[in-house]
């Protein structure tokens, strides 16, 4: 046999993680099809695309794409939109599902906790159209909230048209439709958790809180971290439906955001080039993003991504 | 979204809805979004050059026949203005169908087409389509697709080298999707099969009126089919609920100008118990206001291209649709964006006034609103204008629907795919008629004394339109079963007829220059008019967007139009 000792080592562990290999090529394969090979497209950027003629005979544009984009104030009015959003998502959306999982867990009865995870859960099985028109159907103008505001005599609440609180009322949104997904896994870790440990801390006198501070959150914490990163990462992929179902409702002044920016000037215009242009920069700012919050997590002690070097 | 450079679109919102559209498509009847196409044309085939059609296109255009083997009409045409002539109505249906292609018009082929559908999907290879694919001796498979998604999807398909043998692109998508571009380059050119004389062949095809195919001809050759032809196109009317006025002893009448509309708004509205006079009403506003139209957004004033967002009408009309939305008479849920459930405030009465395409106005729609409310019935506005003086009504283009062969097909194809196109086309009330529109007899459809009615299967199956969007007999206003609905819109249109006028570039359709592929649709500037209509930008943020828009190119565009439209045809008329 030729190669050296590396070479079989290499080969004993293939061969050794070969079931668990092979379970990952459908994955890997999706990744492939739909992350990788379109990335291809990114070299529309760079062209004035005419998707009648296609990539190959569409003519060279150089930055041309790059330097219409960033002179255009809606495009970063759309940056702005979608930070804004993501912070304010960041600090009301992010802590709900960890909340929400300390709180079930601290419920002892099985049948109540699934019970309440379920009722959690269902929102996020529902299509944003539908999202919307609920919360339009209950505050919206026409809606029960203020059809009963009127009957007492009192003012309306235009909480759905009004583009200065349209970030909290996206969050509120988000809480509602994806907060009780977000808690299997922060769940998961609490169940990971020793319970030795609560058992120890128990005889030597700590109270439910110190446990809680002292053995539940730190035993969270990496996961906490791993999920807090990929989500710094994906700032700028806010979403879409949700913020274009609601963009007349609002104005795109505070609902455009850059996917919906892409979409709007990019495809709906037969500008391609643009929307690409678009997409290619949002890419590489996120690369950016989660580049640097990973380096935070390392720098907290934790693996964040892939393990550094500590 | 500005979908459509036609400004129209701004309401009906590419992704979410397009309900105008929607209520024609149902009936089959007049579309009423009007976009005048662009006849336009690229140089030498390269779609690059771009330029319009040499406005004498008596070559290129088949030789109209009057056909033979329909009824007459109930309310014959009304002939008004500018050559404009409402449909021909009918208030029975023939008991004798007759049969008017002696031939079967397949050779055995097999093809595939694509039209958009505003619906739920009927089964591939219902009984309906089997039904029609014998009748028609080919093995014609229909895959309709959503018509909210379509121009996002002709590009897929076009890119991916998908493109079926057959497809129809609503005009009103002419400028997005860049028709005149494709036309040139992947779709069959019909000059040599249907100009002039040579349509005799097909004389069902041949008493299409010559406006609609205008709206398939490109740089001087004929390559599209049109549907649901009409010389009296309009892109909206402004409906009212006649059995609500009535009730309140409102005269409809007494509505004459933006101010008396506005009044009747407050009188209308009543938020503690849910009523809001009006939905978003842009369509009508415009036509109020006599905007010339934003669908092809160059215009022409004094004899001189010009930007239509520069318009003193547009800018007038944008500052009333702006105070109407912030009157507090429009429903907050339209002010929301909700255009889906338009159509469902309208018939429970949510919402009293509404601006619509003409098309809205058909049995489905009656159908609908009297299962929410017995008493309901649609009425229009005649048209009048913003400050009371004589009115005038923009004439659409005669077709909005037109349908392309791939250039692919083989003459020999191509021959047989008119020949079923022939049969598509077939008069009012034939047999062939009669199995497009409604299916076979006993299983789609009974004979009953208001006409063709249609069984659960037929409801299932035969209920949208599919094969009609590829060509169909000239638009015919038919509602069997509701008489009134038929007069009511005849009526309507035959007061509109005397008020028309061809806008420029009227049934002329203009490529412009690949450079100009972006700009020409004007999303930018028609997605902020729509916001302003919706009172979530102001009319001084239109005017910057529209000043932007001249200077990142438009204004090039006008110039082009001028050099290349305006000073060699004039307006097209």
């Amino acid at each position: 046999m030729s190669g050296g000792p590396t070479a079989r080592n290499r080969r004993h562990r293939l061969r050794q993680d070969r079931t668990l290999l092979l379970m990952t090529v459908p994955a890997i394969a999706l990744v492939i099809a739909f992350n990788y090979l379109p990335m291809f497209g990114a070299v529309t950027a760079f062209q004035y695309y005419d998707y009648i003629t296609g990539f190959l005979a569409s003519p060279a544009a150089g930055w041309g794409n790059f330097h219409q984009l960033f002179a255009d104030p809606t495009f970063w009015q759309a940056l702005r939109n979608t930070l804004v959003l993501s912070l304010v998502q960041l600090v009301l959306y992010f802590p709900v599902p960890i909340a929400l999982a300390l709180m079930l867990n601290s419920v002892l009865d099985s049948r109540i906790r699934s019970f309440v995870q379920a009722i959690t859960y269902l929102p996020h099985f529902f299509g944003w159209v539908i999202v919307v028109a609920l919360f339009q159907q209950i505050l919206g103008g026409a809606g029960v909230l203020n059809h009963f505001l009127r009957g007492q005599g009192l003012t309306p609440w235009d909480i759905m048209t009004d583009p200065g609180t349209f970030k909290y009322l996206v969050a509120a949104q988000a809480v509602w439709k994806e907060a009780g997904w977000g808690i299997i896994v922060f769940l998961a870790a609490i169940a990971a958790i020793d319970t030795t440990l609560y058992e120890a801390a128990a005889v030597d006198g700590a109270g439910s809180w110190r446990r809680l501070w002292h053995i539940t959150l730190p035993g969270m914490r990496s996961v906490i971290v791993l999920l807090l990163v990929l989500r710094l990462g994906n700032a700028l992929s806010i979403g879409f439906e949700q913020f274009f179902i609601q963009r007349f409702a609002v104005g795109s002044g505070s609902a455009e955001v850059l996917d919906t920016y892409a979409y709007m000037y990019g495809i709906v215009a037969n500008n391609y080039g643009l929307g690409a242009a678009a997409g290619l920069f949002k890419g590489v700012v996120s690369l950016l993003l989660i580049l640097a919050a990973n380096k935070l997590a390392h720098a907290l002690g934790e693996d964040g991504l892939y393990r550094g070097t500590r | 979204m500005a979908t459509d450079s036609t400004g129209l679109g701004d309401r009906d919102s590419a992704a979410l809805s397009r309900r105008s559209f929607f209520g024609a498509a149902a009936a089959g009847v007049g579309l009423a979004v009007g976009a005048p196409a662009f006849l336009a044309a690229c140089g030498g085939g390269s779609a690059a050059q771009g330029g319009a059609n040499s406005g004498d296109l008596s070559a290129v255009l088949p030789k109209y026949a009057a056909g033979s083997g329909g009824p007459a009409p109930d309310l014959p045409s009304v002939t008004g203005k500018a050559t404009a002539s409402t449909d021909p109505g009918f208030l029975t249906y023939p008991t004798d169908l007759v049969k008017t292609v002696p031939a079967v018009p397949g050779a055995g082929g097999s093809y595939k087409a694509i039209t958009p559908i505003w619906g739920p999907l009927p089964k591939p290879g219902n009984s309906y389509y089997q039904a029609v694919n014998r009748a028609l001796g080919a093995s014609l498979t229909m895959a309709p697709a959503d018509g909210n998604s379509y121009a996002q999807t002709v590009p897929t398909l076009v890119a991916g080298n998908k493109l079926p043998d057959w497809i129809q692109i609503p005009t009103w998508w002419n400028a997005n999707i860049n028709v005149g571009g494709l036309a040139v380059n992947r779709f069959a050119d019909l000059t040599d099969h249907l100009a002039g004389d040579k349509i005799g062949k097909y004389p069902h095809l041949a008493a299409i009126p010559t406006g609609g195919w205008q709206a398939g001809a490109w740089q001087n050759r004929l390559y599209g089919i049109p549907s649901f032809t009409s010389q009296a196109n309009f892109s909206a009317a402004l409906f009212y609920r006649q059995d609500l006025l009535a009730a309140k002893g409102i005269r409809p009448d007494s509505v004459t100008s933006a101010d008396s509309l506005l009044a009747l708004g407050k009188e209308l509205t009543s938020a503690t118990a849910n009523v809001w006079a009006f939905d978003v009403l842009w369509l009508s506003i415009q036509q109020m206001f006599k905007v010339p139209p934003l669908s092809t957004i160059v215009s022409v004033r004094d004899g001189k291209a010009v930007s239509g967002f520069d318009s003193p009408e547009l800018e007038a009309a944008l500052a009333f649709a702006y105070k109407l939305a912030k009157s507090g008479y429009v429903h907050p849920e339209a002010l929301a964006g909700n255009d889906a459930d338009g159509k469902q405030r309208f018939y429970s009465g949510k919402v009293v006034i509404t601006s619509d395409g003409t098309g809205a106005w058909n049995a489905q729609d009656a159908l609908a609103g009297l299962a929410a409310n017995p008493k309901y019935r649609r009425g229009a506005f005649t048209v009048f204008s913003a400050d009371g003086s004589q009115p005038s009504i923009a004439l659409a283009n005669s077709a909005t629907i037109v349908s392309y062969l791939n250039k692919k097909l083989s003459p020999a194809q191509i021959d047989e795919c008119l020949a079923i196109a022939n049969y598509l086309a077939a008069p009012y009330g034939s047999a062939e008629y009669t199995l497009i529109n409604y299916g076979v007899e006993g299983e789609h459809w009974t004979m009953e004394k208001a006409g063709p009615t249609r069984t659960t299967q037929g409801t299932k199956d035969a209920n949208q339109n599919t094969y009609q969007f590829l060509a169909s007999y000239r638009n015919v206003v038919t509602n069997p079963g509701y008489d009134s609905v038929t007069q009511d819109a005849h009526a309507w249109a035959a007061d509109a007829v005397q008020h028309a006028y061809k806008p420029a570039f009227w049934n002329l359709n203009v490529n412009t220059p690949a450079q100009f592929s972006s700009i020409s649709t004007g999303t930018q500037v028609n997605d902020v008019i729509k916001q302003v209509t919706y009172g979530k930008k102001t009319v001084a943020e239109f005017k910057a967007a529209a000043a932007t828009w001249k200077t990142s190119g438009g204004q090039r565009l006008v110039d082009w139009y001028q050099k290349e439209v305006v000073d060699k045809y004039g307006t097209g008329q």
